[in-house]
């Protein structure tokens, strides 16, 4: 058995099942050895689009999921997706071919230092230097990814060390042992019994719930002890999917682009329960001032994110999951019926004074035609601008899921992160959401989408306009407009037809309904443009 | 603030750009940093003396404990630790001034390695304070070279 070998060996025994990736003679070995296991391999047209698919396989399986590049500009394409899983925290194996041990460090052809210039990006990295070490590293690497707070890790494996042979007898180790790595999931017990107390004192409390909410799989317990105490909720853009919208305890998104009942809720509250988000600018612009206002009580998996954006506040350090079961379980009775009273009241009170064009379709009415219309548990992917923006704040949640890239903001995520989505479960019901920049940014896997017959939804928000940098123009430039036109290009009736795709449009709100019916009952993929004025704006 | 932090690693290759690479990323100040092995020839040992308000200091303690290469973080007071640093200085010399120099490493307890007939290379192992402090009294003689191995601390106990 050589290096490869076992490198497939090992994700089997992994249980993967599907990876996404694009070969090259550094990864020759791996690809050599793929078609003697069980894994499919699903061959996208560039290697970010690998990174991407195996993001949207993750959110959805909640575990690991692979993509594999060769080196050098196969693995440097590689580098957007890494960083967006890491933003993200989203459990990636990214294996990357190298040049042959014995030229690394002489520049050779497409050598280049991936560990290094991977550092800041991935949770954890390895040069494979043995084909021995395969096991124990492939091993190591699916605990690091999804222990503690996930996100990536990259292998980066020269092809000597994937063709030399095992000198050992394969073994999968059943157990890793990281001495420097033993992550706290279990919250602190006097932690919590300060956490419970100060929960017991609050007349106004609320919880923020992030990302990190659905990466521990902790929606249900949130959701139980919200009821159970009656404590209303509001999210973060990555945190959508925590509670449907419709739940009498959600306030909606806070944030910039959230809704200004959610972000009033935050301000009024006595305690706001802070937990699994990161409280980067988009969603307090100025924690300084919320920490003056409110305490805070700060639960997370990772002890850096205690007090890196958010001050003095109550911190507890652990699994979502089994912190939220305590919690439930906890001796807390809360009276909170005229503070629920209060935000009902101010949520009907808020009036949506932002106008859009009569002649085109509204984008908002858009969202929320079409996610009222899909499926209970389907998977909605948005893109990045004012798609997603639209997307965040209309977006009508029932059973489903929201993807999204909240930390990066990765234009050209939603079509590769919808077929990794779609082939983890393909009974699944997935609508992609994207503007016609960002789906100009990941066209290409439409070939992708053809070969493989993976029936996602493609809507486009058209606008002919980088939209959300043009409105920002617009505010701060003075409608100085500069390198945001995306003219009339492509014809997208064309590119349909040119990968086999239906394809559906909508220009006037008459023809919404009728045209998101036969959009979405279509069996197969299909692309549907609704154009929309491009002086639309999200604020 | 100053922040000392004792940080044990695993010895391999990579980890010492880690570090310095979360630092230079993050805009923290490195005022100092030695490594060198320790009794384990597997793990190596930090000293990373760091400035900063007490915010920064915390979160550095906290990102240094992220890095799975790293074992353990530990952040030592400056009262109960001890601090030393070492420092080869080579300073010019003349007969006027040759005794007092001479008197000033013993009044120290800094060492005469060399002598040439123009200059004197001294060693000084002490606080990274008195280290300064020795190199402000040598200004005047007219300081040719120094190097400093960076500040080592461990808790006293």
């Amino acid at each position: 058995m050589n290096g490869a070998e076992a490198l497939v060996k090992c994700l089997e025994i992994e249980g993967i099942s599907k990876i996404f990736g694009y070969p090259g003679v550094a990864i020759a070995p791996f690809y050599d050895a793929l078609p003697d296991s069980t894994i499919e391999h699903v061959l996208v047209r560039q290697e970010q689009a690998a990174g991407h698919a195996a993001s949207g396989y993750a959110r959805i399986s909640r575990k690991p999921a692979v993509c594999v590049t060769s080196s050098g500009p196969g693995a440097t394409n590689l580098i957007t997706a890494l960083a967006t899983a890491y933003a993200d925290s989203i459990p990636v194996i990214a294996i990357t071919g190298q040049v042959e041990s014995h030229l690394l460090g002489k520049d050779v052809f497409q050598e280049v230092d991936m560990r290094g210039m991977t550092e800041s990006i991935v949770k954890y990295s390895y040069l494979v230097k043995s084909a021995d070490d395969i096991p124990r590293i492939v091993k190591e690497a699916f605990y690091v990814a999804q222990a503690g707070r996930k996100g990536p890790v990259l292998i980066d494996i020269p092809a000597d060390v994937q063709k030399a042979e095992l000198t050992k007898k394969f073994v999968y180790p059943e157990k890793v042992s990281i001495r420097s790595y033993k992550p706290n999931t279990k919250g602190n017990t006097q932690q919590m019994a300060k956490v419970v107390k100060a929960i017991k004192k609050a007349k106004k409390p609320l919880i923020c719930a992030g990302g990190g909410v659905i990466l521990a799989d902790a929606e249900k317990e949130i959701t139980a002890f919200c009821e159970k105490n009656g404590v209303p909720l509001v999210n973060t853009m990555m945190g959508i999917g925590v509670m449907p919208k419709e739940h009498p305890l959600y306030f909606g998104m806070l944030g910039n682009n959230g809704k200004p009942y959610a972000n009033r809720a935050v301000a009024m509250s006595d305690l706001l329960i802070v937990v699994g988000a990161r409280i980067a600018d988009r969603a307090v612009p100025k924690p300084e001032n919320l920490e003056q206002q409110v305490s805070i009580i700060h639960i997370d998996i990772d002890t850096a994110e205690i007090g890196k954006n958010l001050g003095p506040t109550l911190p507890l350090v652990g699994d979502a999951k089994k912190i939220f079961r305590e919690l439930t379980e906890a001796d807390i009775h809360l009276d909170t019926a005229a503070w629920i009273q209060k935000l009902e009241d101010i949520k009907h009170g808020t009036v949506d004074h932002r106008v859009f064009s009569n002649d085109l379709i509204n984008p908002m009415t858009l969202v929320q035609t079409l996610s009222e219309k899909m499926d209970e548990d389907a998977i909605y992917v948005a893109d990045v601008g004012q798609n997603q923006l639209w997307s965040a704040d209309n977006y009508v949640m029932k059973k489903g899921r929201f993807l999204t890239t909240g930390g990066m903001g990765t234009m050209g995520y939603s079509i590769p992160a919808a077929i990794g989505a779609k082939m983890c479960s393909p009974d699944t019901q997935v609508v992609c959401v994207c503007g016609d920049g960002s789906f100009q940014m990941s066209m290409n896997e439409l070939a992708t989408i053809a070969v493989n017959r993976i029936p996602v939804k493609i809507l486009v928000v058209k606008n002919t306009v980088l939209g959300l940098v043009r409105e920002h123009q617009n505010k701060v430039y003075d409608g100085r407009y500069s390198g945001t036109d995306l003219y009339e290009y492509p014809h997208f009736e064309s590119i349909a037809a040119a990968y086999d795709m239906k394809y559906f449009h909508a220009s006037e709100m008459s023809e919404l309904d009728q045209t998101i019916d036969s959009f979405l009952s279509d069996p197969g993929a299909a692309i549907m443009v609704c154009d929309v004025d491009r002086d639309s704006m999200v604020i | 603030m100053k922040g000392i932090f004792s940080v044990l690693v695993e010895n391999k290759d990579g980890v010492l750009s880690q570090i310095s690479g979360l630092f230079a990323r993050r805009g923290y100040n490195i005022d100092s940093l030695a490594v060198g092995e320790t009794e384990q020839h597997d793990m190596s040992s930090m000293t990373i003396v760091s400035t900063g308000d007490q915010r920064t200091i915390d979160q550095i303690e906290k990102q240094l404990n992220k890095k799975l290469d790293i074992i353990k973080v530990r952040r030592l007071e400056e009262n109960a630790a001890v601090i030393r640093e070492t420092m080869l200085i080579r300073v010019a010399y003349n007969t006027t001034n040759r005794s007092s120099i001479i008197e000033i490493c013993s009044v120290m307890g800094a060492k005469i390695l060399s002598m040439t007939q123009k200059c004197l290379l001294i060693e000084l192992t002490e606080s990274p304070e008195q280290v300064d402090n020795f190199v402000e009294m040598m200004r005047v003689y007219g300081i040719q070279e120094i190097q400093k191995t960076g500040a080592i601390a461990m808790a006293k106990k």
